[in-house]
């Protein structure tokens, strides 16, 4: 049963996956990605990871998918507007990704196996999260915190158009 | 919690942050005044970053720091407190000063635990925070189209960076199964997996460093960006990835130290000879001293791949070096386009005749990032080379001092325009304030002193490296 779920999902994943790359309009990719992105959740809640599948889903395909629909709507993309990419430059980025990938198969299927980690049933509830975010990786979080000011403070800075003298 | 005085670097940055936002939000500061408060607040935290350095580790070994980190760190520090002082004529007439001090302390504290990381998830959550930040930085010139673009450019590309560096780490991840540095350099063994994974990892590396193949984002973002953020792109962000390099390659990889070494030997050739060609022909002062630079950092892979404590101790020595100089010619470079407006060589022309001081400031930097004898760039070129050659490879030490020939006929030829060429409309003369004057002074002192008296300067460097990287080979 788990094992016929699981294929489905990655077919699914996978299928939209290529989707994305391959739809021809835009707003067409968008809803591939937030459909990938559900089959991902997925994937998170057989692993019994609850709080990272719900997540995944409100902030990835909620709120982050929304924003790049919002943003292709506004810049109003067609076919006519996509940039025209001579012959060349599609050849030898063709090749270029074909060897990358040979090299990546050819180097993974040349590695050793290694053991499966022990599966942790109860790794990814919320409890468990909490303890880990705030034990072990403490830093991390902190740095993410700091990271995410910073970077507000510099779109805030390059989104407002004509800086206000400060009213209060 | 005593062993928190092993963060005080990155907790003085993180309060400093703080205040700054503090700053901004609170009463109307005139610029001058919140110019002065945060040079005074940077001078304090370079000077405290001297006392009470310990070495340890903290969360989980997560973070490590010891005397060599603290060192590059304080450097680092000065780095910017000479950007701060250079640029204040830019700062001064700048609408955003308070987020100028914000975003490149946050830079600055990403760049520090990146220094101070001892696993691969704060490594690369400390990289971003050093990188996005500094895409901002990029397009500060809010009201210029070339400033945004280059913010544009920096965010696409390290944002590549960033992918090939994380298919890397993932890679090594699944390798080795564990993050820590320390325990990861005992499980890699050289199979194919592990060196593809170490290829995307140096790529990614590269990028940041600018090393050739990976260098085409630096003409176009250096030459678009504020000289201020220019030159802490070239010199404070250079510097703390060779930091990184250094310490990462020889911990990590050490196991690898042949496959690294093939990379690194085609990174410096092609990054000096390629980085040289091309500042010959450049116009424009900031895309001739970014390609310099990308030359500079040929001539730091060389010494590093000498894998010894001679190399790790050069690199160090080399950056101190390089701040120094580097930062002097670009104070000059952005004083005069602050008060003039004018960015190309051809303006240098006549230069001597209404500012004899700043040419002679601009010479002495040249003179100092060609390596010519009684500066310091010669001192720091000089034991990079050695510590390059006690590895055995003629060939590439040849090419660089090669390379160093070439150099010297591009660096010449703008202190040749400055005091030999003739010019009909030479810049003005620009009357120098408080602080630029400050910074220049520390420059030069820094080049001269470190250059004829570096005896002391270097075993600082050699012992203090001795003492804290990284066990020998």
């Amino acid at each position: 049963m788990t094992l016929t779920v699981f294929y489905l999902l990655s077919a699914l994943s996978v299928f939209s996956g290529l989707m994305v790359v391959l739809s021809r309009k835009a707003v067409h990719s968008v809803l591939y990605l937030v459909f990938c992105f559900f089959t991902i959740a997925g994937h998170y809640l057989m692993l019994n990871a609850q709080f990272l599948a719900a997540v995944h889903v409100i902030v990835y395909a909620g709120a982050i998918m929304v924003l790049f629909l919002f943003v292709i709507m506004m810049l109003n993309l067609n076919l006519a507007a996509e940039a025209q990419k001579t012959p060349w430059i599609k050849i030898s980025a063709v090749i270029l990704s074909g060897l990358m990938l040979l090299v990546l198969v050819a180097s993974v299927k040349g590695a050793e196996e290694l053991s499966a980690a022990q599966p942790q049933n109860d790794i990814g509830l919320v409890k468990n999260i909490g303890n880990i975010l705030f034990d072990k990786y403490l830093l991390p979080f902190e740095l993410i915190s700091l990271l995410l000011l910073s970077a507000m403070v510099g779109a805030v800075l390059m989104g407002r158009k004509e800086p206000q003298p400060q009213n209060e | 919690m005593t062993d928190l005085i092993l963060l005080k670097h990155e907790l003085l940055l993180t309060a400093l942050l703080l205040i700054f936002i503090l700053m901004k939000l609170g009463k109307d500061i005139s610029n001058s005044s919140f110019l002065k408060m945060s040079n005074a607040l940077l001078l304090i935290n370079f000077i405290i970053g001297f006392f009470g350095n310990q070495h340890g580790q903290m969360f989980a070994s997560m973070f490590q720091t010891n005397e060599l980190m603290a060192l590059q760190k304080n450097m680092l520090n000065g780095g910017l407190l000479l950007i701060s002082l250079s640029s204040s004529r830019w700062l001064n007439n700048h609408i955003h000063l308070p987020e100028f001090f914000m975003l490149i302390v946050a830079t600055l504290l990403g760049m520090f635990f990146m220094i101070s990381s001892n696993n691969l998830l704060v490594f690369y959550l400390a990289l971003e925070l050093a990188t996005i930040p500094l895409a901002a930085l990029c397009s500060f010139d809010l009201d210029k189209r070339q400033s945004s673009e280059a913010g544009m450019k920096m965010i696409m590309s390290s944002a590549f960076a960033s992918g090939i560096l994380l298919m890397g780490i993932s890679l090594v991840y699944g390798v080795t199964g564990t993050l820590a540095f320390t325990e990861m350099s005992s499980l890699i063994a050289s199979d194919h997996l592990t060196v593809f994974a170490l290829i995307l990892l140096f790529a990614g590396f590269a990028f940041k460093l600018s090393v050739v193949p990976f260098h085409l984002w630096t003409a176009d973002v250096y030459e678009g960006s504020p000289v201020a953020v220019t030159s802490y792109l070239s010199v404070i962000s250079k510097g703390a990835m060779v930091f990184v390099f250094t310490s990462v390659l020889y911990q990590v990889f050490k196991p690898m130290q042949e496959v690294m070494y093939q990379l690194i030997y085609i990174g410096a050739v092609l990054s000096m000879t390629i980085g040289n060609l091309f500042a010959m022909r450049q116009q424009n002062i900031k895309r001739f001293l970014a390609f310099s630079s990308i030359a500079q950092v040929g001539f730091i892979l060389t010494g590093i791949s000498g894998f010894s404590h001679t190399g790790a101790a050069s690199a160090t020595f080399f950056i101190l070096v390089y701040v120094f100089s580097n930062m002097a010619a670009f104070a000059v470079a952005g004083i005069v386009s602050s008060a003039i407006g004018r960015e190309t060589i051809d303006d240098y022309k006549g230069f001597y005749r209404t500012n004899p001081f700043l040419s002679w400031v601009l010479a002495i930097a040249l003179f100092s990032l060609a390596g010519i004898p009684p500066t310091a760039g010669f001192f720091g070129k000089f034991f990079l080379l050695s510590a390059g050659a006690a590895k055995g490879n003629y060939v590439l030490i040849t090419i660089a001092a090669l390379n160093m020939i070439i150099s010297l006929y591009y660096y010449l030829r703008i202190v040749r325009a400055m005091f030999m060429d003739k010019n009909e409309t030479p810049i003005g003369s620009v009357n120098l304030s408080f602080n630029e004057r400050a910074a220049i002074i520390i420059c030069i002192a820094g080049i001269l002193i470190s250059g004829i008296w570096n005896g002391p300067f270097h075993t600082i460097h050699h012992s203090v490296t001795e003492a804290f990287s990284i066990t020998p080979f």
